[in-house]
């Protein structure tokens, strides 16, 4: 819901620099993307020409030399007239007016179940004692495909970037990712958008296409995304990457195909993509040549096979029904699972389909969890959670739910300096992130970036060792749903966890959660076992028998 | 000729053989029915397929050469972006889908959804096609000598259609146009290049009716 008139921009024209010397400064008029302020050109005075073009990204308050600019939302009685609030009424008029459907772009608006209603269960003198943060060692490497690839993914932190294409990012935004990753040994994806030049060689941390200089430490990783469109797929491109990840859906929009609007495909996009510039690029929902989980197998093998057994294959699952899509990956042949929720970005997509198709993420974690436990394979082949995780707190509950990565897509584009305005399909990111305007992109300096990348996931993977070392773990894969609680019914019956204070699971969880003595802690803090708990009699009447 | 036979062998043990031989004189594959992905992402060589082929055969090619002498399971030479594929039989489901460049060439007749998402290919039917055929066709040829059944070319969006029989119906976004002297000219010579038996000028052309035909 793209809300016209939601924000209100407001000029202090006594520190203007404009109102006090017209033609003096038109920042905010150059600054802005979207056509809000209009320069006079016989008076040179600023004006705002257009309120209700303002999306709230607040790029002219962040350029205004004077700081005299401020976005607010608009506080009208007009929102708060639930369920017909502006938004609404303003969709209707949308529609009625034009007779298409809504697009939008970045993610799900309002309130979704999330991380919120977690909460970190620390340890104590019951269960296994903290360690210390500060003096002791945690380990966070992953490592994808170590039993079945010869060139397993070795993650030196739980995170990965989420998959986005080029032609929904800009050129600039996509080489700041890679190099964030190679400054802090994450995987980078290429997305269904082709390789962009530079990716594959900044991503592993060198300067230099002859991958003679390595200027970044410890380097990173390229994960080669294999999708429904095969745009700019070759024999080379898979051979590009560290892992293949076959997309089968999104979080944003599951069951649909990628979206790029006409606006974004310029003559670089279109000549990876091969459609007209200007002409929107939609992949296709499926796989053209898949009809059957067989086909899927043998896609797998071949994907092996061109990569010559080295590399890991990934799968990336939109929320559906995580129990049995997990189980088909896992029958498909996978090195590890994406499964990105609800909440989950796109640069583009019908508006209903992002705010009303799918699970949220948390309720997407504990089936794909139990579905690799019942294979037998749960911390083999790996999880990674997806949609709306905004910090190293959401990533340890991921995690500790089951997951074994986190990936960001949504919270990268806000490290680069996004400001969550809902408008990428326009195509006019002022940040540069979202657009292929190059007046747009220049904006966006790719190593300057990369090390706010860099920054925000060494602060989240810091944020992860506290909670990870509190909760009396050494390693990530050790945590448990045990080291969380719910705080409130609803989150409690989406995931299973045990509600604090009551201490147990739902009684609706209880046919499918393990008895409480199993997933105890076998240790107390000083290394005694516990006794093993003794089987339950039961008592029958001697009436009954 | 060297010979690989298939019998008994997974794909793993076949394609590395097949690396491993290709080069210089032509490598003969038998018994390989079996085998889905056979010949995958070659970037040289001339393999000889004895007897039927199984599903996605010489996907993702890059540059060799693939002869089958009888039929092809589904989805021939997917994502094949160089290189030429000759099946002398039918081929089945899906034939030649998100190709960037090639020649795909079919003798006998091609299944539903033959060049889908065609990219830049040369795809050459020499008997009918199923439903489908040709749908979101981005560049590239589709040029089917027999009959093609329901949806033929839908969403066309670049690239050209031509077809030597009539079709059940034609899909969204077609245009029929008439043949110029260089559609002759390009189709007798891809006659001429595989030895099939049509006359160019029967034939009839079908193109985009818009570069544009979605929400944009």
């Amino acid at each position: 819901m793209a809300v016209v008139g939601a924000f209100c921009v407001s000029v202090n024209r006594e520190a203007c620099l404009n109102a006090r010397m017209p033609g003096k400064c038109a920042t905010c008029a150059e600054v802005c993307p979207h056509g809000v302020y209009a320069l006079d050109p016989v008076t040179g005075q600023m004006h705002i020409q257009n309120y209700n073009a303002c999306v709230g990204c607040r790029i002219c308050s962040e350029f205004c030399p004077a700081d005299a600019i401020r976005v607010n939302p608009a506080e009208s009685e007009y929102l708060s007239r639930y369920p017909w609030t502006l938004a609404a009424v303003e969709e209707i008029h949308s529609k009625a007016q034009t007779g298409e459907y809504l697009l939008r772009g970045f993610g799900t608006q309002g309130p979704t179940p999330n991380f919120d209603m977690i909460t970190v269960v620390p340890s104590q003198i019951a269960s296994a004692a903290p360690l210390d943060k500060y003096r002791e060692e945690c380990d966070l490497e992953v490592v994808i495909g170590e039993d079945t690839c010869a060139r397993p993914l070795r993650l030196k932190l739980p995170f990965v970037w989420a998959a986005m294409s080029f032609g929904a990012l800009s050129k600039e935004a996509k080489q700041a990712l890679a190099i964030g990753a190679a400054m802090t040994g994450i995987a980078t994806n290429t997305g269904e958008g082709g390789l962009v030049p530079a990716e594959a060689w900044l991503a592993r941390g060198y300067a230099d296409e002859a991958r003679t200089r390595k200027q970044w430490e410890p380097g990173g990783y390229l994960i080669i995304q294999w999708s429904t469109g095969r745009w700019g797929v070759s024999v080379d491109y898979v051979n590009a990457g560290d892992a293949v990840e076959v997309k089968i859906g999104q979080g944003a929009k599951p069951g649909m195909g990628g979206h790029l609007l006409g606006s974004k495909v310029t003559e670089d996009v279109a000549r990876v993509r091969g459609v007209p510039v200007g002409s929107d690029a939609l992949s296709p929902c499926r796989y053209y040549d898949v009809q059957s989980l067989d086909d899927m197998r043998h896609m797998v093998a071949f994907l092996r096979d061109v990569t010559d057994y080295q590399l890991p294959i990934l799968f990336k699952l939109g929320p559906s029904r995580p129990y049995a899509d997990v189980a088909a990956c896992i029958e498909a042949g996978a090195d590890a699972i994406s499964i990105d929720g609800l909440v989950g970005g796109t640069g583009c997509s019908p508006d209903i389909v992002t705010q009303g198709v799918g699970i949220p993420t948390i309720a997407c974690i504990p089936p794909a969890v139990q579905a690799l436990k019942d294979y037998g394979v749960h911390r083999k082949v790996k999880l990674i959670a997806l949609g709306g995780i905004r910090s190293g707190l959401d990533a340890f509950k991921a995690m500790a739910l089951g997951a074994d990565a986190v990936g960001f897509g949504s919270a990268a584009e806000i490290a680069l300096g996004c400001r969550a305005c809902y408008a990428c399909h326009k195509g006019n990111c002022p940040y540069g992130i979202t657009s292929q305007k190059p007046e747009l992109t220049a904006r966006l300096d790719p190593v300057e970036g990369g090390r706010r990348l860099a920054n925000f996931i060494h602060a989240s993977a810091e944020e992860v060792k506290i909670l990870t070392m509190l909760s009396g773990h050494r390693r990530i894969a050790d945590l448990s749903p045990e080291d969380l609680r719910a705080m409130d019914l609803n989150t409690a019956a989406l995931t299973g966890l045990k509600l604090a204070g009551y201490e147990r699971p739902l009684p609706i969880w209880e046919a499918v959660t393990p008895r409480p003595a199993d997933d105890q802690p076998r240790t107390n803090g000083n290394g005694h076992k516990r006794p093993k708990p003794k089987a339950r009699r039961v008592l029958r009447s001697k009436a009954a028998a | 000729m060297k010979t690989i036979d298939a019998k008994a062998k997974d794909l793993k043990a076949v394609n590395r053989a097949l690396r491993a031989a290709v080069g210089g004189e032509p490598v003969m594959v038998k018994h390989a029915h079996h085998l889905h992905g056979l010949a995958a992402g070659l970037k040289f060589g001339q393999v000889e397929v004895a007897g039927d082929a199984g599903d996605y055969l010489g996907v993702l090619n890059a540059g060799a050469t693939i002869h089958v002498d009888h039929d092809a399971g589904q989805y021939a030479a997917d994502n094949m972006t160089a290189g030429t594929v000759v099946i002398d039989g039918d081929a089945g489901y899906g034939a030649g889908q998100y190709c960037y460049g090639g020649d795909l060439v079919v003798r006998g007749d091609a299944g539903d959804f033959t060049a889908t998402m065609n990219k830049g290919a040369v795809i050459l039917v020499a008997g009918d096609v199923g439903d489908e055929a040709g749908t979101y066709m981005l560049k590239g040829d589709l040029v089917v000598v027999g009959d093609a059944g329901a949806n033929f070319a839908n969403y066309l969006i670049r690239g050209t259609v031509y077809i030597g029989g009539n079709w059940k119906s034609l899909g969204h976004n077609t245009r029929q146009e008439p043949l110029t002297e260089a559609d002759l000219a390009k189709l007798r010579g891809y006659f001429e290049q595989y030895g099939i038996q049509a006359d160019p000028a029967q034939f009839k052309k079908i193109v985009a009716a818009s570069a544009k035909p979605f929400y944009n």
